[in-house]
């Protein structure tokens, strides 16, 4: 599903340019469940943006499905990541001043899906989730897991091929964090692609496989023991 | 649609969510709107709508000038005779003549002023009366002429908009007219308005020989001339046509239409050419105002803009296209605007009666000033325009966030781009303002150096009103009664000086006429005034040569004069004027003897330089009707009203005293129009400087709370409080110095614009320009001083702990 060849990602800096990630060659197949883990700074997070397609200033070759990213402008970009990705954050980011209903029902209406359409989606997706007594509440009325609920419910509300997850639960306390992980799993049970990055071996552990990522490059990945012979040689 | 009803609701939820800024952006922007629609609406009544006459832009003025200085206004009765016969350019032409005359049905004696009118003038306005009707060619003719139309105005004040009045009779100095006809409200082709009368031979009757048939006279122009242009005819047809004409009648008599020209001018531009560029000043300041309040608002939301970075990645994460986004945002902007545009209105109600009650009468004759639907439609229009432009900057840079920063946990977005575009608005606002209040600067000024104008007459303690007897009247008869007049004044107690004049100065109005040196052939022109010789004294005029005028000098005795300085200097220069003739002024046969001469009268405004006058003695010549200057002992002059009434009534209780009032108040009307623009423009440049002065204390405020922990870092490096005010007034006041320096460049530039409404100050006047730009560097460092102090007041712990 996922093919990154040689993704480079660098930042201009008063003392010359910093690399976030360094040749980076990643293989994801439809309905995995990937973790990416590594410690802060690694680049674990900008990896999920180009990912994501929320960041356009890298170098290499991305090719997502049949689509060739690399080779597309923003406004392309822009309509693959609203057809194809759902991303769930660490600290929600709900839109203070919407309701849950109107929060599940934003993404949609940036997919220019009918009104009609867009009522019984959420409806379904409330109902899915179980937060139907919720939907009129504000994000500033939920616990954080509750948030942290309807922020997933959100991500997946438009039936995205992909889901990045940024750390989903790292401001939940365990109990929280076990029950989205399971929700997590039961998506990817359902058909969903799953890339989670996260600091919790415990999380990983829902995942199929698991990548580290140190200072920009990949450290370690299963399915692809060469990935990154220069980082070992680093280390 | 449905986006669009979703972008309105959210959109009207953030404006609820911080009420406090939406507060003071709404109160901001609606001062500008108010500010536009209230000048608006009468630029839209003014300037912009046609007279409401059908065809109104076939309508046009026509007048004599003199080719050579361009001077004149009226026409003569022969002379437009001979352009109603001899033009093929107007389907028809019509004369009118503004007088005054005793109105005398009632409890008491009314001054009216009326129009005597050509038969067709009704016809050529194409108004239908209220009531009854206009005037006709048959009510032209002599025995049918004593027949009035009323205007709508007069009929309501006077007859409480009787609905019987028509067939009923008034008695107008002295002979009855019976009423015809009312004309609707709108209908005012002159300032005479009150009445219209027929002329007896189709041409109004000459003022002073109004029992005597006017149509030879070519050498007297004294009435006004309105013509509709054919269909398909054009202005420059028909000044070309006019022209041809002028040059005929000038070849045809040279004696009395040597150098004189026809103009031709739309009627709208004929009477709004005094103010319309006075109007243009005001509407650019306003909108200058509005822009300075876009700039603050502008600024405002991109404050806002970058507290709502996270918002807005979260929703291009989410998959927000920038257009959406930017639709939102504006959206937002939009609907703030409007709401800002609904209390401009409310304002402008408010205001729009009180600017008419300033206005001279070129703006306030326009009755229907208003709201009226395209002002509002106007109002909508700039509140919608307003919310794009200072929404436009803050949608473009929020829909521009940079996600990996902002989507990370605790990271600020940079404001850096955000800040240079608050400071190049506030840059914007302090030039802007320092434009306007130059402008105000030069008007104020202009207006002190106006008011320090010496009239040529002492104004204070003097009461004036203007008195005739009909004119049906024996001149003699005349002549007595104003001497009468004068002589019971006299004995009014608390009166100190009585004096009669034909004309008053700075009261409108004036009557010139072309005279000649025995012995010379050269042609000269002067004012003419009748007077009584007290008027002088009355006045303060100063006596500088020769003798004053004296009850001796009656008909039957040497005809002379006093003239003033200008005319001494300029047809006597380097000689002794005094004993001196001059001759064939105007309707005297005899030579003219001068013997005395008086200080200059600033008589047509007080910009305007005095022309050379004559004075004539009351008794050897005559005027119909009559100013009277009395001057008190009392520095009230109008505490004398009743005993001066009853002093005129004693000799004649028909007679009513028109226009009574202070020779101050007269001054005070002369001015007006000039004073309109001075408070105006005053006004709106003390908004544009709090405006802009609110601008730079929220973008300092602001950038003191960005900086919050470089200060407290840069304190527990030691900085002591003068240094960190230092830092906030020199980093504020650096925008401030860069506003004034492209403001003082700009106002250079554009203040020549306005170099016809200045006086006696020059369009880039020193003093002005330095003391403006003083006095807004000195609000604008009190607006930079209030977030310097408070950021001297930075506990260093807590800025350090806060980040």
């Amino acid at each position: 599903m996922i093919q990154l060849r040689n993704i480079e990602r660098t930042y201009k800096t008063g003392a010359g340019v910093t690399y976030v990630l360094r040749r980076i060659n990643l293989d994801i197949r439809e309905g995995e469940f990937v973790t990416v883990m590594g410690p802060s700074g690694s680049g674990k997070s900008t990896l999920m943006s180009i990912i994501g397609m929320l960041d356009d200033s890298w170098a290499g070759e991305y090719y997502l499905l049949e689509h060739a990213i690399h080779k597309l402008d923003r406004k392309k970009r822009s309509e693959l990541n609203r057809k194809y990705i759902g991303f769930v954050f660490q600290s929600y980011h709900l839109l203070d001043n919407l309701t849950v209903y109107e929060n599940l029902d934003v993404p949609l209406s940036y997919r220019n899906i009918p009104g009609r359409q867009r009522a019984s989606m959420v409806a379904e997706i409330l109902d899915r989730f179980q937060i139907v007594g919720k939907k009129d509440l504000y994000p500033n009325q939920l616990s954080g897991g509750q948030q942290q609920l309807v922020g997933v419910a959100r991500a997946v509300v438009g039936n995205p091929k992909l889901i990045l997850a940024d750390e989903p639960t790292g401001n939940l306390h365990s109990s929280q964090a076990k029950e989205i992980m399971e929700l997590f799993k039961k998506l990817n049970d359902q058909g969903a692609t799953i890339i989670q990055v996260t600091h919790s071996e415990a999380n990983a552990a829902y995942s199929d496989r698991t990548i580290q990522l140190f200072d920009g490059w990949i450290a370690k990945d299963p399915a692809n023991p060469e990935a990154s012979p220069v980082a070992a040689q680093s280390r | 649609m449905e986006t669009v009803l979703q972008d309105l609701r959210y959109g009207w939820r953030m404006l609820w969510k911080s009420p406090g800024s939406t507060v003071v952006a709404v109160i901001t922007l609606a001062l500008g709107i108010a500010s536009t629609t209230a000048i608006f609406s009468v630029v839209d009544e003014v300037l912009l709508h046609s007279l409401p006459y059908p065809g109104s832009n076939q309508i046009v003025s026509v007048s004599q000038t003199f080719r050579s200085t361009g001077a004149g206004a009226s026409a003569s009765p022969a002379n437009y005779l001979d352009w109603v016969a001899q033009n093929h350019v107007f389907s028809s032409m019509a004369a009118s003549r503004g007088m005054q005359g005793n109105l005398t049905d009632g409890e008491r004696p009314e001054r009216v002023r009326f129009a005597m009118t050509s038969s067709n003038f009704f016809p050529l306005f194409g108004v239908d009366a209220l009531l009854g009707r206009g005037l006709l060619p048959r009510d032209a003719k002599a025995g049918s002429e004593h027949v009035a139309v009323l205007s709508y105005g007069f009929w309501k004040r006077r007859f409480a908009s009787d609905g019987k009045i028509l067939g009923r009779n008034l008695t107008l100095n002295g002979e009855p007219y019976t009423v015809v006809g009312v004309m609707p409200a709108n209908f005012a082709p002159d300032d005479y308005e009150e009445l219209w009368l027929p002329s007896p031979w189709d041409v109004p009757p000459y003022p002073l020989a109004p029992q005597k048939d006017p149509r030879p006279l070519r050498d007297s122009s004294y009435f006004d001339v309105w013509a509709r242009l054919k269909p398909g005819m054009t202005l420059e047809q028909a000044r070309a046509e006019m022209d041809a004409i002028a040059r005929r009648l000038e070849k045809q008599y040279p004696d009395a239409d040597a150098d004189v020209g026809i103009s031709v001018v739309r009627m709208q531009d004929s009477l709004v050419k005094d103010i319309r560029p006075a109007l243009f000043i005001l509407l650019a300041a306003v909108v200058l105002v509005l822009l300075i309040g876009c700039g603050n608002v502008a600024n405002l939301l991109l404050a806002r803009a970058t507290d709502r970075t996270k918002e807005v990645s979260i929703r291009t994460a989410l998959g927000a296209s920038r257009t959406r986004l930017v639709r939102q945002l504006l959206t937002e902007s939009v609907l703030l605007a409007l709401f800002a545009g609904v209390v401009g209105i409310l304002l402008a109600r408010w205001a729009v009666p009180a600017l008419l009650a300033l206005s001279p009468p070129d703006i306030s004759n326009f009755s229907r000033v208003g709201l009226n639907p395209e002002v509002l439609g106007f109002s909508v229009l700039v509140s919608v325009v307003s919310g794009i432009l200072f929404g436009l900057a803050p949608a473009f840079h929020a829909s521009r966030p940079n996600l990996n920063d902002a989507l990370k946990e605790g990271e600020r977005g940079s404001t850096h781009a955000r800040g240079g575009t608050r400071s190049a608005l506030v840059v914007a606002e302090v030039g802007l303002s320092l434009l306007l209040l130059i402008g105000a600067g030069l008007m104020v000024k202009s207006f002190v150096r106006l008011m320090n104008v010496d009239p040529g007459f002492d104004p204070d303690h003097l009461l004036v009103f203007s008195i005739g007897l009909p004119p049906s009247s024996a001149p003699e008869q005349q002549d007595a009664f104003y001497q009468q007049v004068e002589n019971r004044l006299q004995a009014v107690p608390g009166v100190q000086s009585v004096g009669a004049v034909s004309r008053l100065p700075l009261s409108g109005g004036n009557s010139d006429r072309t005279f000649k040196i025995p012995g010379s052939d050269k042609e000269y022109n002067a004012d003419i005034r009748i007077s009584t010789p007290g008027y002088f004294q009355a006045m303060g005029i100063p006596l500088l040569k020769g003798r004053n005028l004296t009850q001796q000098d009656r008909t039957g005795s040497t005809q002379v004069a006093v003239v003033n300085e200008a005319l001494a200097r300029s047809v006597f220069p380097g000689e002794d004027p005094i004993g001196k003739y001059i001759s064939d002024f105007g309707p005297l046969n005899d030579k003219v003897q001068i013997v005395g001469v008086v200080g200059n009268v600033r008589h047509a405004g007080l910009e305007i330089m005095p022309r050379p006058e004559v004075y004539l003695a009351l008794g050897q010549a005559h005027w119909p009707s009559i100013f009277m200057a009395v001057h008190c002992k009392t520095s009230d002059p109008l505490a004398l009203t009743a005993a001066v009434q009853n002093a005129v009534w004693s000799v004649n209780q028909d007679v009513p005293l028109a226009n009574l009032r202070t020779m101050q108040d007269v001054i005070a009307n002369s001015v007006l129009r000039r004073k309109f623009t001075m408070l105006l423009l005053t006004i709106f440049a003390g908004l544009a400087m709090l405006l802009a002065a609110v601008g730079l204390y929220g973008l300092m405020s602001y950038m003191v709370s960005k900086r919050t922990h470089e200060i407290g870092i840069r304190m527990a490096l030691g900085a002591q409080k003068a240094d960190v005010l230092r830092l906030v007034v020199w980093q504020g006041m650096s925008l401030v110095a860069l506003g004034l320096l492209m403001g003082v460049v700009v106002s250079a530039i554009a203040s020549r614009l306005m170099s016809g409404l200045l006086f006696g100050v020059s369009a880039t006047d020193p003093v002005v320009f330095g003391g403006i730009a003083t006095l807004l560097a000195g609000v604008a460092l009190a607006a930079n001083y209030v977030p310097a102090r408070r950021a001297t007041k930075i506990d260093p712990m807590v800025a350090l702990r806060y980040e």
